[in-house]
């Protein structure tokens, strides 16, 4: 099929790839945007035992980023984000996530073309629930995007995240999901018959160390950045993130934030036997995770995601 | 279309005492209805009161006038609200000797 193409003024501040599978702008709606939940299959729709308790993540919404006097933000284009918010809840970075210490979000969908490049962008903000004075820029652990693919040979997850602060100290680097050589047990903080595998859920399992590190993810060298948290907690700016990947080779190939592009070409995504049911998933996700008692807020302006 | 959005806002959560729910933005929104299920209570005398709130920031709330009955039974129980402006929760009293309830509490919206 030829095409005509005319551009969407609102994609102009994106680099999508030749084929958009999704613009997501929320001033239309959650746009299938939901809420990250557990397998209810067990006796009156109970969910599998496991470490990490899914069932609590705070909730999402359609934001106008209001606040106290400054009042509403609205969003990068029109009026409403679509804003992550955590409850107010967390324990030590190096323990197992507390109930309720990330929100997350996913849509679902599965791959229609060949594997290839596939490319995931959002425009963002960030900051923690302006419940008291003061500057709380380490009030936010982390924040990031992924993808959770699968084809007939494996499960990937691919995506980078943010570590803002661990413990209260601001860190300020990038990480790539990627597994380190451990037990099924050991990424399951040593629980014995705990569903999940080696290499999934690297936003939650994994076990974490008191310098940020992760079995889930690996640093970026080089990738210190400053984001333009802004000199209070109710001034946000818009930030650009893109994560360009390689379905066919299993391999990241980029990621920008803001105007700095990290080269991430040849490492590969950590390869997981394949779940029963879920072949051709292509789940993009996106989380964010408090570091204290209080709730910390992710706004999505906006997102694309394309394929070559 | 009119947009509409249902969100489980607090998950089979045991409360034992006084509790607000997730706050939640709604201003896209024109009218809402939280609904209560009780699926499990314990305790002696006990009673369960709870109050919509509104507020203009998601930190600072007011009673909107609008609460449920006093809940004293397992079962599915609702309110409906309208001209809420931005925010929205619930601000639940839980009263009696030892009071348990467990509870999924859901905010269903529509434009």
């Amino acid at each position: 099929m030829d095409r005509l193409i005319t551009y969407d003024q609102r994609l102009a501040k994106y680099q999508p790839l030749k084929n958009i599978l999704c613009f997501d702008d929320f001033d239309q709606g959650m746009c299938g945007w939901m809420n990250l939940m557990p397998n209810y299959t067990l006796e009156n729709f109970g969910v599998r035992d496991s470490f990490v308790e899914k069932t609590q993540w705070g909730p999402i919404m359609l934001s106008t980023a209001t606040f106290r006097f400054p009042g509403t933000h609205g969003a990068m284009d029109g009026i409403y984000s679509l804003k992550l918010a955590t409850r107010p809840v967390a324990n030590r970075y190096e323990e197992p996530p507390a109930p309720g210490s990330f929100s997350h979000t996913i849509k679902r969908l599965t791959a229609h073309r060949p594997p290839g490049l596939l490319q995931f962008e959002i425009w963002y903000a960030y900051t923690p629930e302006m419940d008291r004075s003061g500057l709380s820029e380490n009030a936010i652990r982390a924040f990031g995007i992924c993808f959770d693919l699968q084809d007939d040979k494996s499960r990937n997850f691919m995506g980078v995240r943010y570590v803002n602060a661990v413990n209260g100290t601001l860190k300020k680097e990038w990480q790539y999901m990627q597994a380190a050589e451990v037990s099924d047990k050991s990424w399951a903080y040593g629980k014995e018959g705990d569903w999940c595998k080696r290499g999934v859920d690297p936003l939650w399992y994994g076990e974490r160390k008191p310098d940020g590190s992760t079995d889930g993810f690996k640093f970026i060298p080089g990738s210190r950045q400053e984001l333009c948290y802004n000199e209070t907690d109710d001034k946000i700016n818009w930030l650009y993130l893109r994560l360009l990947v390689d379905t066919h080779k299993k391999e990241y190939v980029e990621m920008q934030s803001r105007d700095k592009t990290f080269d991430l070409k040849g490492i590969k995504a950590t390869n997981v036997s394949p779940y029963a049911r879920i072949e051709g998933l292509l789940n993009p996700l996106i989380w964010i995770e408090t570091d204290c008692h209080r709730r910390v807020f992710l706004y999505v302006d906006s997102v694309v995601i394309s394929t070559a | 279309m009119r947009q509409f959005s249902t969100t489980t806002v607090e998950q089979r959560k045991v409360f034992r005492e006084d509790f607000d729910t997730h706050p939640m933005e709604v201003a896209w929104a024109g009218e809402a209805i939280f609904f209560i299920h009780a699926e499990e209570i314990s305790g002696k005398d006990t009673a369960l009161t709870a109050s919509v709130q509104i507020s203009f920031d998601g930190v600072h709330w007011v009673d909107e006038g609008t609460a449920f009955s006093s809940i004293t039974t397992t079962g599915i129980f609702f309110v409906k609200v309208k001209h809420f402006g931005g925010w929205l929760r619930l601000a639940g009293n839980v009263n009696g000797t030892n009071p348990e309830y467990k509870l999924t509490i859901h905010l269903v919206l529509k434009e």
